[in-house]
């Protein structure tokens, strides 16, 4: 489980986050949702260790996270997915997705196999794995950074909206996948601006506003709730 | 052609592939911290005087000059990025960029090199290295290289393609590619990012160091050889600055054109040759002949 217990976090003067709580479950799919510059970002970023916490802390099935290198966040079984098209683009798909195992660059036979399993969940990567990244279309980057992700063998996978930038029928298959990967058994805490998609294939939800929690529920709750529909959900 | 000038042309490419090496320094850095290392010169001047200390005070043999040098000159460059680039990145917040302290920094770590090397013996008098090969020339019909030539042309190639091997083939290699194409990618996925930055600093020291090896032969070593960073600029300039086949090519341009530009308009203009060169790349074609589209940066 984990669990972001009163998270506080900012950028020299500014204050991004004011005593963020929220929890997850093994298992569980949790969106996280809010307006530009609400610290969705922010959040994500205080729990893969790339951002320093002001207050409060994370656990991870009970065990403080804070201060904790972002490799060692990594070999602990968190991976982010982040925003945007961030890949090596120099690189070969193949280069980059091999690099996303880093953490466990000595098990060769592990990287193997993770690679395999990567290419049978976007066979289109591997049609592409000799091709330079930066030339991959929007949604192949996508499923690269997802793919790259999966490489660390993540328990909890966090995700940086990954339908940005991508047509509403890539949208859908990419949303299939990420369903499929929760079914799975991978935790995901997915942060989205198309809050009506994110709270449909989500089991529970949180709203920031910024950067304080405004509300929380159950996805479905959320959804039928009036304020919740007026100011995200454009209804 | 005649052979004074194939002869010119042969130490051209000699002495350009030992600028294509430092080149390689200085843009590998510069890939990966944005900044333009400006010890790199004194670095190569330290690798010289590393090298020609273990030859006057030791019977090491010559080819074990080599990694000695390199261990020496990668610390250099390791201890560099542990000492300073380290509480420069830590100091600014997230939002400043930390170019310029980095390349003032550079500047420091150049004045403190030559002055470290001052205060020791061996430089009193200049002295050179001895070559890296004797033995009589090898004739080709009319022209004669130099076995010394030779070596040095060897040696760097040799060491230009085991870096690129080792940059595109192994995992380390390419760990080091990713933490500079986009650092924030590559700490999410675990790899440590400011461990790579060192060794980056150190591979481009060692890289330096032994280019002191190669040109100390060639070159009188003085605590002021670092001067030899205007030409690999001048080479790394014409390559596009951020191209690594780029500044190989850029490396060896300079080599023949510097030479040839002495043999026509006298010995005196050879050292004027790289600014010359810069500038006629920067009017002509700012982005360097293999660099993309023109980025300007405002710092």
């Amino acid at each position: 489980m984990l669990k972001l217990d009163n998270i506080s976090a900012g950028y020299g003067a500014v204050s991004a986050l004011e005593g963020v709580s929220l929890e997850i479950a093994d298992g569980q799919m949790v969106c996280l949702l809010g307006a530009n510059g609400a610290g969705k970002s922010t959040t994500l970023n205080c729990i893969s260790g790339v951002v320093p916490l002001r207050g409060g802390q994370i656990l991870l099935d009970g065990a403080p996270l804070a201060g904790i290198k972002a490799e060692e966040i990594v070999r602990r079984g968190i991976a982010q997915v982040p925003e945007g098209r961030e890949t090596y683009p120099g690189m070969s798909v193949h280069d980059n997705l091999v690099l996303g195992g880093w953490v466990h660059r000595r098990k060769r036979s592990l990287i193997r196999d993770e690679l395999d399993k990567v290419y049978a969940l976007f066979p289109r990567l591997k049609e592409r794995e000799q091709q330079h990244a930066g030339l991959l279309s929007g949604g192949e980057q996508q499923m690269l950074m997802i793919g790259r992700a999966l490489m660390s063998q993540p328990r909890i996978l966090l995700m940086d909206e990954p339908s940005l930038g991508l047509s509403p029928v890539l949208v859908e298959r990419l949303f299939e996948t990420i369903v499929q990967l929760n079914r799975d058994g991978l935790t995901i805490l997915i942060v989205e601006q198309n809050a009506q998609l994110a709270l449909r294939v989500s089991q529970y939800g949180y709203i920031l506003e910024n950067g304080e929690m405004a509300t929380h529920g159950n996805s479905d709750t959320l959804r039928r709730d009036p304020k919740v529909r007026e100011a995200y959900l454009g209804t | 052609m005649s052979t004074t000038l194939a002869l010119i042309i042969i130490s051209g490419i000699a002495t350009g592939s030992v600028y294509a090496l430092i080149a390689l320094s200085i843009v590998i850095v510069y890939k990966s911290s944005e900044a333009v290392n400006f010890a790199a010169g004194e670095v190569v001047m330290v690798g010289a005087y590393i090298a020609l200390f273990f030859i006057v005070s030791t019977s090491v043999p010559y080819w074990l000059i080599f990694p000695i040098v390199a261990i020496g000159t990668f610390a250099i460059g390791a201890a560099f990025e542990r000492a300073a680039i380290v509480p420069i990145i830590r100091r600014m917040s997230a939002r400043e960029n930390p170019l310029i302290p980095i390349v003032i920094a550079t500047f420091g770590l150049s004045l403190m090199l030559k002055g470290i090397v001052r205060v020791i013996p061996y430089t009193e008098q200049v002295r050179s290295l001895p070559p890296l090969v004797r033995g009589a020339p090898i004739r080709i019909g009319d022209v004669m290289i130099l076995r010394a030539d030779l070596a040095i042309v060897v040696i760097s190639v040799l060491f230009i393609l085991g870096f690129w091997i080792f940059f595109t083939r192994t995992l380390l290699g390419r760990a080091l590619q990713a933490s500079s194409q986009n650092p924030l990618c590559a700490q999410l996925s675990g790899i440590p990012v400011a461990r790579m930055r060192m060794i980056v600093w150190g591979i481009a020291g060692l890289m330096a160091g032994v280019c002191g090896v190669l040109v100390g032969p060639k070159l009188g070593l003085t605590p002021d050889m670092g001067g030899v960073i205007m030409v690999a600029l001048a080479a790394a300039v014409i390559g596009g600055f951020s191209n690594l086949p780029g500044s190989i090519v850029g490396g060896f341009t300079i080599g023949v054109l510097q030479n040839l530009i002495g043999y026509w308009f006298g010995s005196e203009t050879i050292a004027v040759a790289p600014f010359i060169m810069i500038m006629v790349v920067l009017v002509l074609r700012p982005q360097g002949l293999f660099g993309g589209p023109v980025h300007v940066k405002k710092v």
